[in-house]
């Protein structure tokens, strides 16, 4: 019974429309950022965005930050990682605007992405002509 | 059945219609509801819009990025004002501006996750945009977005420029608290919805039985032919010009039963009604008129005499070559069938009925296991001289009936003092045929209403002309017949001043019936000084009681009882009896056919008043 409430709540999760839309941003993002990686080792201190990161094709959660390609960061907490950092919401971005290449959350119910001109450079990244207007050099 | 069909099919349709109807209006409803409430909360932002835009171009004159940058007071003191607003309908208000690289930034947040100043914020620029350029407001409806069902955005215009843009966000909440709002509405419909429903079902139950209860009623359980309550229905309201008509009978049935058993009996007459079903066409009707007895309203779908005919025989041949297998016995029958094939000839439907009876009745006489109609028993009867309806009708219309005449004598003065008229059809070559030949056919036809209109018309004419006594044949069956009795009321109104001259005999071998109706029309046929005769007395039904009960003025005596007066005993004497009672009752007695001299001298010495004979003078077409 349990498994299969489990499975319900996974379903219904899969189809509701902000998962969907929030698992395709992050599928974008990740292959910008990383345009060369076969399979781009992702890590997040956030459970519930772990689900939307495992269905992500090319990408692959793994449990250690240290291993992670990408790290996408909710909390404030510091990481030991050479991965590129990504964040879920604007405190954070603010707070840790020298480190992170960007962030995407939800702001006034609609999707938000933003990256930080500086660390790209320093990260020697060069986004797609698609996602340049979400570059943003100061906060 | 055909009808019953069609009153399923009726039923069917308007059920699906009025469903069909009843859903698509309440669902109209609900629609039209839900654009009333939207555009009730759309009022109310379009009116918080406007008060923010009052607010904002009050104090900000140029440029608000610029001027709320420098007076954080202001900034906060209008973030207050918007937050005022912000509940659980309008979830976000904010007023966002349009940077250089054309990306929108915040420049007030009233809502409770208050952004920065100047944070970026993304949104659907190509709509966003369009408000910036046009100057005008929109409403947009956020499908792609989970959390916001409407977003109001209002330009703000300064010196005739977009400045910034006022965004009221409606929460997706919304539409919910629509739908709770107007759910006992919902409700409502619901049981009309439900009550109709119910309705409609008790209807569709109560017609389903009702057709069932009606179909049961005129439907025979046995062979599942029509039973004769559908027929006395059918009779009422019949077109009987549209039908032929066909009489069927199980030849020898009874022993069928008596052999076999009454299970088997069954058994034959239900698969027997089952062929002939299969036989017949959709739009005929199978009536079983009686125990094995079946009636078949053939429809006339094409212009064949002998369709009821041919249709006949193929059913005949189909049940003589069919074996019946009941239990262990196999059996063999044949069919008897009597065809009306020109029932609109008749004055009513049953004298139709009653002729493919008469048909059938033949069939049976001679031989069973035969079709007849009328047109192929003349073909091929002893007395095919016989002739047809059709032949009277061109007759009347070629005015070749005409009468002949025939004189009484007063036996004491042996003076002619009356004619009888005898019908006669004039050929067109110009020989003469007797009523025996033609009346047949046209009994109980509208042709024989016309063929008395034309003996009466000739009776009056003589009558005019000779100023003489002539009496007329008409049957009893005639005086009941309401279009033949008005007919001699009509007449006998047209010649009033003749009338007294006219005598009407009625032939006496006809059973009786309704007899206090007779008494009272010849009461009213006498007030025109008409005599009343029975003729042909001594051979058929009537008993002394006639006398009672009909007002008799003459009694013509049967000529079975003069011809051979001279020489039967029996005969002089009943002849006698009858003179004498006569007498008694001041009734006047004629003796028909004196044919000789003998019987001319016997009859006298009976005192008999009237002499009529072919030795005394011949039916000839002219009066003396």
């Amino acid at each position: 019974m349990r498994a299969l409430l489990s499975l319900l709540i996974l379903v219904s999760f899969l189809f509701s429309s902000d998962f969907k839309t929030e698992q395709k941003i992050y599928g974008v993002i990740i292959h910008a950022l990383l345009p060369q990686k076969g399979a781009i080792k992702v890590w997040s201190d956030d459970k519930s965005k772990e689900k939307i990161l495992s269905f992500i094709v090319g990408v692959e959660f793994v449990s250690s930050p240290k291993e992670a390609d990408f790290l996408l960061l909710s909390k404030g907490e510091k990481v030991q990682s050479k991965g590129l950092t990504f964040v879920t919401n604007f405190r954070l971005l603010e707070a840790e605007q020298n480190s992170v290449i960007g962030g995407f959350f939800w702001q006034k119910g609609r999707p938000n992405i933003l990256f930080l001109r500086k660390n790209l450079q320093k990260h020697h990244i060069k986004l797609p002509q698609s996602m340049q207007e979400y570059i943003e050099d100061n906060l | 059945m055909k009808h019953i069909k069609q009153l399923y099919t009726f039923i069917f349709i308007s059920i699906v219609l009025a469903i069909a109807y009843l859903f698509f209006s309440t669902a109209q409803i609900q629609k039209t509801l839900n654009k009333n409430v939207e555009n009730i909360f759309i009022q109310g932002a379009k009116s918080f819009a406007e008060n923010i835009n009052e607010e904002i171009t009050t104090h900000i004159k140029n440029d608000p990025y610029k001027e709320l940058k420098k007076n954080p007071q202001m900034q906060k003191r209008m973030e207050h004002a918007l937050s005022i607003i912000v509940n659980e309908t309008y979830k976000y208000i904010f007023v966002l501006y349009k940077d250089k690289n054309g990306n929108y930034r915040y420049l007030l947040d009233g809502s409770k996750d208050k952004a920065r100043f100047n944070q970026r914020l993304s949104v659907d620029k190509e709509l966003w945009d369009k408000v910036y350029t046009t100057k005008t407001p929109l409403v947009i409806n956020q499908k792609k977005l989970d959390n916001l069902w409407i977003t109001y955005l209002k330009p703000v215009v300064m010196n005739h420029k977009t400045v910034a843009i006022i965004a009221l966000d409606f929460s997706a909440e919304l539409p919910q608290d629509i739908y709770h709002a107007i759910k006992p509405l919902n409700k409502i419909f619901l049981y009309i919805f439900i009550s109709i429903g119910l309705l409609i079902f008790i209807l569709i139950y109560q017609s389903v039985a009702n057709i069932k209860i009606k179909k049961d009623s005129i439907t025979d359980p046995l062979t599942q032919a029509y039973n004769r309550n559908y027929l006395r229905d059918l009779l009422k309201n019949i077109n009987i010009a549209k039908y032929q008509i066909m009489m069927l009978d199980i030849d020898h049935f009874k022993q069928v039963n008596d052999n076999y058993g009454h299970k088997t009996g069954d058994h034959i007459l239900a698969n027997t009604a089952r062929i002939i079903q299969n036989e017949i066409r959709e739009d005929d009707m199978l009536i079983r008129f009686g125990g094995e007895e079946f009636l078949i309203f053939i429809k006339k779908s094409l212009p064949l005499p002998s369709l009821a005919y041919d249709i006949g025989e193929r059913i005949r041949k189909k049940i003589e070559m069919t074996h019946f297998n009941y239990e262990d016995k196999e059996l063999q029958i044949t069919l008897s069938i009597g065809v009306a094939c020109q029932p609109e000839h008749f004055k009513t439907v049953s004298l139709a009925i009653k002729h493919a009876d008469e048909m059938l009745y033949i069939a049976k006489r001679e031989g069973r296991n035969q079709v007849i109609s009328h047109a192929t028993h003349q073909e091929n009867s002893p007395e095919s001289d016989k002739r047809s309806i059709n032949d009277v009708k061109a007759a009347l219309e070629e005015k070749r009936i005409i009468c002949f005449y025939q004189a009484i004598y007063n036996a004491k003065t042996n003076t002619i003092i009356k004619y009888e008229a005898l019908v006669r059809m004039r050929e067109k070559d110009g020989s003469i045929t007797p009523p025996m030949r033609f009346l047949e056919s046209i009994m109980y036809t509208n042709v024989y209403n016309d063929l008395t209109k034309t003996v009466l018309d000739n009776v009056f004419t003589q009558i005019k002309k000779k100023k003489i006594q002539i009496s007329t044949n008409l049957n009893f069956s005639d005086i009941l017949d309401n279009k033949i009795f008005d007919l001699i009321i009509a007449e006998l109104q047209e010649h009033k001043e003749l009338s007294s001259w006219l005598i009407i005999e009625l032939l006496e071998y006809e059973l009786i019936e309704e007899i206090t109706i007779i008494q009272n029309r010849l009461l009213q046929i006498k007030e025109f000084g008409v005599k009343i005769a029975i003729d042909d007395f001594g051979s058929g039904y009537a008993n002394y009681s006639i006398f009672k009960q009909l007002p008799i003025d003459i009694l013509k005596i049967d000529g079975s009882l003069i011809k051979d007066i001279d020489t039967s005993e029996t005969s002089y004497k009943i002849t006698h009896s009858i003179a004498v009672l006569a007498k008694e009752l001041g009734i006047t007695t004629v003796a028909e056919f004196v044919h000789s001299k003998e019987v001319l001298e016997c009859v006298k010495t009976l005192h008999i008043d009237e002499l009529q004979g072919f030795y005394l003078a011949k039916p000839s077409p002219d009066i003396l």
